[in-house]
């Protein structure tokens, strides 16, 4: 018999299991790149009133893609740090499946090149 | 049969290997093992991690720009059997993976020359900086005072000399 028996050190920890379950999976980098083009973005900041979404579904962050209750806790989020890093990361075309190709070899894989885009702050 | 390649890392993924992840709007991610999955949902950026094939090509560790990789395509029209053309195309995939691998050894061998180059440099301005590690400050200044004595016996000399003519 050993002297120490194996104990469950990991058991009872599920919130990083939870964290990344598809049921709670939130929109990619990829999907935001695309919903800041102006035509799609222009829809997002004005939705139709929606009461099962936070605060109506009037106070949405389009690079974070999540709905606040109120225009304070909006405005509070964007001056926040996670909302400054993601809008830092969406200056750059974001990783997609054809470039993951490319880099396999099946075409030349070009630097993607940093675009530096204006992000005006979001319409009041 | 279709290699595929692995969203994450870019390598192969050959039937009945890795996992794939459809997402809401259709698209496919495959990956080739639980590392590429599970850091796929970290939601990490492949860009910027190391091992993976698109980090050593966008630092240019690896030849990333090349003819040779333009013949490798997703082709989805399916081609008619013909037996000439088959025979041609595994000559030629032997052919190209020869001038791939030169060139690619090509590109390293010339980095690890520049490293040299630099390493060489870098060298020289540590040892540069921190001379007085090796030579001690106060060496040289036993034979500039010999000297200044050297110059000292020089000019009284002189003097000397001068007096006799004098005299």
């Amino acid at each position: 018999m050993r002297l120490v028996q194996r104990r469950k050190y990991h058991q009872g920890i599920t919130t990083e299991k939870k964290k990344y379950r598809t049921k709670r999976r939130q929109r990619d980098i990829d999907q935001v790149f695309e919903d800041l083009q102006p035509e799609k973005r222009q829809k997002l900041e004005n939705q139709p009133l929606d009461l099962d979404k936070p605060g109506g579904g009037q106070f949405y962050c389009v690079h974070c893609a999540k709905h606040y209750i109120d225009e304070i806790a909006l405005q509070e989020h964007i001056r926040g740090k996670p909302h400054k890093k993601r809008v830092r990361d969406l200056q750059e075309k974001p990783y997609s499946i054809e470039e993951s190709e490319r880099a396999g070899g099946l075409g030349s894989y070009v630097v993607p090149v940093k675009e530096v885009k204006i992000v005006e702050p979001m319409a009041d | 049969m279709r290699i595929e390649k692995c969203y994450f890392c870019s390598s192969h993924l050959y039937p009945g290997h890795g996992i794939q992840f459809v997402r809401n709007d259709c698209k496919i991610f495959k990956f080739c093992r639980s590392k590429c999955h599970r850091a796929f949902q970290k939601k990490k950026n492949p860009r910027k991690v190391r091992w993976t094939k698109a980090f050593r090509k966008s630092a240019g560790k690896e030849l990333g720009v090349d003819p040779s990789f333009e013949f490798e395509k997703r082709r989805n029209a399916p081609q008619k059997y013909d037996r000439e053309a088959w025979v041609k195309t595994v000559e030629a995939m032997k052919r190209i993976e020869k001038i791939k691998h030169k060139r690619s050894s090509h590109h390293i061998m010339q980095r690890l020359k520049k490293a040299k180059v630099l390493d060489k440099e870098k060298d020289i301005k540590e040892v540069q900086r921190n001379l007085s590690l090796i030579r001690s400050p106060a060496a040289g200044l036993k034979k500039a005072q010999e000297e200044r004595m050297v110059e000292e016996i020089h000019e009284s000399d002189e003097e000397m000399m001068a007096e006799e003519i004098e005299l």
